[in-house]
């Protein structure tokens, strides 16, 4: 251990938290808030996306080790470090402090929220033993019942942009610990930057509410062969 | 006449260990008057609005220009300097409290020992070969100066880390204040040559990858010090410092 | 023995303190540092403008035996000059460390340390870190010596109060007698030798732009041990602050380096508003009188120019004690650059913006000249032997004073920038001395009786609980205030004999009256009003030195200004004619005609009066008062003359 010592060590799991909160989970949010916007284009490309991801081999692996892992030592390691906030916003009513505030409140929700979007999506796909292609239309049929209702909505829509929010400030904060933004100015102008990030993730999501809501369409299960049979005629 | 007179409620504290308790005073107002001259006031006639003799406010000051620091305090809800808050600018009552992010010595004076040793952690000092006269020091453009001097004078008075959400009597948060020179003395030219230990200093629990980045620190720093700068300046020397360690030692 | 440490108390932590802690410590000696707060905190932030050093960077053929002269001629020729003179040989160095050390100097386009220019010179001498000076070589010093601290071989002992030396059978000091202020606690701590460097006595005034913990208690308990204490009566009154109830902050005289300009409307009583009032209106009386110097006569001259136009002219500024000090003239960006500090103190306590408007000020008790009685070894050829134990010591053995708590280096009258140097220099200077001291010593601090620093620490526990036990009717911090009022009302820049008189009529009473005080608070952790009841104890002594002091000086010299026996120099008078006079006279007679008649005249009178008054005043304690005697001054290098900066 003589490259790096143990105080050394606390300062690389902390930076270690800010960066997994860039990549795998902030590039894994990106992705699955694009991916899943393809719903408001139509049911069928949206499903095939799923379709995609369902078939990759080795999922189970590739979500623990990239997804569920990171998250779980991002979230845990965020408790662990927002148990020393004290908070002070009534008393210095800065934007910056409403912002520190706020991004601790958000993870904490989003964690909440991730709790209830996997285990009403990922851990019933698991139990029922859907897989391969017939993931999508069961997954599908899920979040088609989840719109019907506003409580539904409701938590979708706080999920999405506390996430958003949490994605685009936390990459704020990523820049300024890791120093890559330091002069005042530059720090201002990458949360003008971040925040259009942060909006258009939320929109996004927002639209693949929206979507669902509004248009609950089911789809035909596709199976393995029917596609290639129909098009490779 | 009533309106002539400000009134100004205290928190008191006898020792360290004693429970805080509100006193209220009645001083005469005076033009241009500042919250040093009101507790001085209280020290010429020590007794409450309701007339009850008590033992004068014990507070901290010195300089009464802004340069030592000691006088900082909580007033009306924000901390800073007692010599600089003038009274006719102050919403009133006025409230005084001492510091809450530090142990409180007696009434609105507290001890902020931690930042002095925390100096002492980030070796913040120039290590020079002796005071003999080896001539001139080091030449340098005087640009770089003025982004060194507006960091040292930083006077130490906590105000940076009395608002900080990070910073708690129960950490071991080094703050603002100490980021901020280690910065400095890492921007001198013989200073530099420590940087390695500075950095080292500060990347241990409480170092500067606590830091949350509320920037409330450089909101009520009374000298106006960059700090939010310099946190994110030392974040970058402790990146290449760690990747140095990590890949290329 | 040999192996032991040498271990120096050193009471103080400005510059001069550090700077002596620094130079032990380099020396391998152990050090017990003790502050009454914070050494960060020390009184010697205060300082703004900076600090003189003859290193002659702009070309004008500057010189320290230049620096030596303006520095001796600023102080009427009242300083012993070979310890001015080596101050002036080692500013250049001094100004190389403290560059070293890190402070942040402004630097001139080649990289080098920029000057400016300051009072009582014509050379461009004075190194600055924009309008905080003081405060950045402080924080140089006290990194340093945190430095040691880190190391172990400085014990700091801040919150405690210096009550006095422990001193032997033999007369010799031991070590000191201090007070937690925390815990209340008296205890005595010894070393070989005891450094007094504790500040100045500007509290004694109430109001100055001293800090509240400038009360000059500790010299003043040295002087009541028997010290000597030189030239109280030279006090320096800044001619520009901004008036306010706590405090008299000082507008540095670098806003007149800078080109910074004095003047009050022609018209008194002018109600406009500053900016309106015509450049031909305006009364630049500094300008006027002082062609050469201008605004940047010497302290004295410019306060009792201030004083004149306010008080016998009646033209203060809408009539009250106040002129302008205009820098408007300037760009903001170089004013931010070259003042920012103090623009901002000012905009801060008055809400104006001198950047815009002139500011107000008014003159401000700001330095001591005097303090203890130090002594000091030339080497014969008129600079200081630094090895000797004598150099700084006070007239108790083993007990030593440096920076504002001594009276040597700037005679009748200091010249700006010349503080934080005198400072710096002697905690440096002496530490060889004191060095010698300890090795030479025959007994050491542990050999002495336990008994004497017992008895020492009980007596300060009985005086402690005597004054706590006061019962009193009179307010201590308001018996401070009226000394303080006394002080201003009688004894400021100008000084008569009946006022002088009546002050210490007055200052009796307080005396007598200070016996009546109730000690506000009783309690047994961090009280300081047990503390400050004893230290005005000290402001009450230290009174009467500068008083009497003044009162039996029949003169004018310096910053102690008696109207009655002002020499009245003729205005067409040039100095160089009395050095001619010295040298004819030398030579034999003068020739008839040799000099206009008034201007002989003059000269016999100035050379009676030196004969007179060229002498350090020593003030010596006795049965309550002072008793004045004079010593003569070391003028060997330098013949006397008159000032003049027209």
């Amino acid at each position: 251990m003589d490259r790096v010592s143990k105080d050394q060590l606390h300062y690389l799991l902390l930076k270690t938290h800010s960066l997994t909160g860039l990549v795998p989970i902030g590039a894994y949010l990106c992705v699955h808030l694009s991916v899943n916007s393809l719903r408001t284009v139509g049911v069928l490309p949206y499903q095939l996306s799923i379709d995609a991801i369902n078939n990759l081999p080795f999922l189970i692996w590739i979500e623990t080790i990239f997804i569920y892992i990171p998250l779980l030592f991002h979230s845990f390691m965020g408790f662990y470090l927002s148990k020393n906030a004290r908070y002070n916003l009534a008393r210095y009513r800065y934007p910056r402090n409403g912002l520190y505030t706020l991004q601790r409140l958000s993870g904490a929700v989003v964690f909440v929220f991730l709790v209830y979007h996997v285990g009403t999506t990922v851990v019933p796909k698991w139990t029922n033993g859907k897989h391969l292609f017939e993931a999508a239309p069961f997954l599908i049929e899920i979040m088609n019942m989840e719109f019907q209702t506003w409580t539904g909505r409701i938590i979708y829509l706080i999920g999405i942009a506390s996430a958003a929010f949490h994605f685009a400030n936390g990459l704020w904060g990523f820049c300024i610990s890791w120093g890559l933004v330091v002069g005042v100015r530059a720090q201002r102008n990458a949360a003008l930057a971040f925040s259009l990030v942060g909006v258009v993730l939320t929109v996004m999501g927002l639209a693949t509410v929206f979507e669902f809501s509004v248009h609950p369409e089911s789809t035909v299960p596709t199976i393995a062969g029917v596609f290639s049979g129909k098009g490779g005629g | 006449m009533a309106s002539d007179n400000i009134q100004i409620k205290v928190k008191r504290q006898d020792g360290p260990e004693s429970k805080p308790y509100w006193q209220e005073f009645e001083v005469p107002f005076k033009p241009h008057s500042n919250i040093i001259s009101c507790l001085q006031d209280i020290q010429r006639n020590p007794s409450t609005c309701k007339g009850e003799r008590v033992n004068p406010v014990v507070w901290e000051c010195n300089c009464l220009e802004e340069v030592c620091g000691a006088c900082t305090m909580v007033i009306n809800g924000r901390v800073r300097q007692a010599c600089t808050a003038l009274v006719h600018k102050l919403d009133h009552p006025i409230t005084l409290e001492p510091m809450s992010k530090f142990p409180v010595v007696r009434d609105l004076h507290v001890d902020r020992t931690r930042m002095f040793r925390n100096l002492k952690k980030v070796k913040a000092w120039i290590h020079v070969d002796g005071t003999h006269d080896i001539g001139e020091g080091p030449i340098l453009p005087d640009e770089e100066r003025a982004k060194r001097y507006v960091l040292s004078e930083c006077m130490t008075c906590g105000c940076c880390l009395e608002a900080c959400p990070q910073f708690s009597k129960d950490n071991n948060f080094l703050g603002a204040a100490t980021f901020a020179q280690v910065r400095l003395f890492n921007a001198h030219p013989t200073g530099k040559f420590d940087q390695e230990q500075r950095l080292d200093a500060v990347m241990g629990e409480g170092g500067i990858a606590d830091c949350g980045n509320a920037q409330v620190c450089v909101e009520v720093c009374p000298k106006h010090i960059p700090l939010t700068e310099s946190i994110a300046d030392v974040g970058r020397q402790t990146t290449l410092q760690i990747l140095k360690n990590l890949f290329f030692k | 023995m040999d192996k032991r440490a040498r271990k120096f108390v050193v009471i103080g932590g400005g510059l001069a303190g550090l700077a002596c802690t620094m130079k032990l410590c380099e020396a391998k000696a152990e050090v017990v540092l003790v502050s009454y707060q914070a050494v960060k905190r020390s009184h010697s932030v205060c300082a703004q403008g900076g600090i003189n050093a003859a290193i002659n960077a702009k070309g004008e053929g500057d010189s320290p035996d230049i620096h030596f002269y303006d520095t001796v001629k600023g102080g009427d020729f009242l300083a012993n000059q070979p310890l001015v003179r080596d101050m002036c040989f080692q500013a250049p160095a001094i100004i190389h460390l403290m560059d070293r050390l890190g402070v942040a100097f402004n630097r001139s386009p080649e990289g080098h340390l920029e000057f400016r220019r300051f009072g009582g010179t014509l050379y461009s001498r004075t190194a600055f870190a924009g309008a905080t000076t003081g405060q950045q070589l402080l924080y140089a010093l006290d990194e340093q010596v945190r430095r040691y601290e880190h190391d172990g071989q400085v014990t700091k002992l801040e919150w405690h109060e210096y009550l006095e030396a422990v001193i032997d059978h033999e007369g010799v000091c031991r070590g000191a007698v201090l007070h937690d202020l925390r815990t209340g606690e008296i205890f005595t701590v010894g070393g070989d030798a005891v450094v007094l460097a504790t500040g100045g006595p500007s509290q004694v005034y109430g109001r100055s732009t001293g800090s509240t913990v400038c009360t000059g208690a500790a010299a003043t308990s040295a002087y009541l041990q028997g010290a000597k204490y030189a030239n109280g009566e030279f006090i320096q009154i800044h001619p520009t602050a901004i008036p306010g109830h706590d405090k008299l902050r000082l507008m540095s005289e670098s806003a007149r380096g800078e080109g910074g300009r004095i003047w009050v409307p022609k018209k008194a009583g002018d109600t406009r508003s500053p900016r309106d009032i015509p450049e031909g209106e305006r009364y630049y009386f500094l300008e006027e009188n002082h062609p050469l110097f201008g605004n940047l006569v010497p302290r004295d001259v410019a306060s009792r120019e201030i004083y004149d136009v306010v008080f016998n002219k009646k033209m203060g500024v809408t009539g009250e004690p106040m002129v302008y000090l205009d820098l408007t003239h300037h760009s903001k960006e170089y004013l931010d650059d070259r003042l920012g500090g103090i623009i901002d103190i000012y905009e801060k306590f008055t809400g104006d913006d001198p950047r815009r408007v002139p500011m107000k000020i008014f003159p401000a008790v700001h330095y001591s000249m005097g303090g203890l009685w130090t002594d000091f070894k030339d080497d014969g050829h008129g600079l200081i032997d630094h090895q000797s134990p004598r150099n700084q010591m006070t007239s108790i053995t083993g007990l030593y004073a440096a920076g504002e708590a001594d009276f040597q280096y700037h005679g009748a009258n200091r010249l700006g920038a010349n503080s934080l140097l005198s400072c710096i220099y002697t905690g440096l200077m002496m530490g060889p001395g004191l060095i010698q001291y300890a090795k030479n010593q025959d007994k050491v601090f542990e050999n002495v009786p336990h008994q004497v620093f017992e008895d020492a620490a009980d007596k300060w526990k009985d005086r402690i609980k005597q004054i706590k036990s006061m019962r009193g009717k009179e307010n201590p911090y308001g018996l401070h205030r009226e000394l303080g009022d006394v002080m201003m009302e009688h004894v400021l820049i100008v000084r008569e004999n009946a006022k002088l008189e009546k002050a210490l009529l007055l200052i009796d009473d307080i005396e007598i009256r200070f016996r009546d005080i109730h000690c506000l608070d009783t309690t047994h952790w961090a009280n300081p009003t047990p503390s400050f009841i004893n230290q005005l104890h000290s402001m009450i002594h230290l009174s009467k030195i500068i008083t009497v002091g003044a009162l039996l000086r029949n003169e004018f010299r310096g910053a102690h200004y008696k109207p009655e026996f002002d020499l009245e120099q003729p205005h067409d008078f040039d100095p160089h004619e009395y050095v001619d006079y010295l040298e004819q006279k030398h030579y034999g007679e003068i020739p008839e005609g040799a000099f206009p008649e008034d201007h002989l005249a003059y000269m016999k009178r100035f050379e009676a009066n030196n004969e007179n008054w060229l002498k350090t005043t020593i003030a010596h304690y006795g049965e309550g008062k002072p008793h004045i005697s004079y010593e003569p001054v070391d003028t060997s290098l330098v013949p006397p003359r008159p000032r003049k900066y027209e």
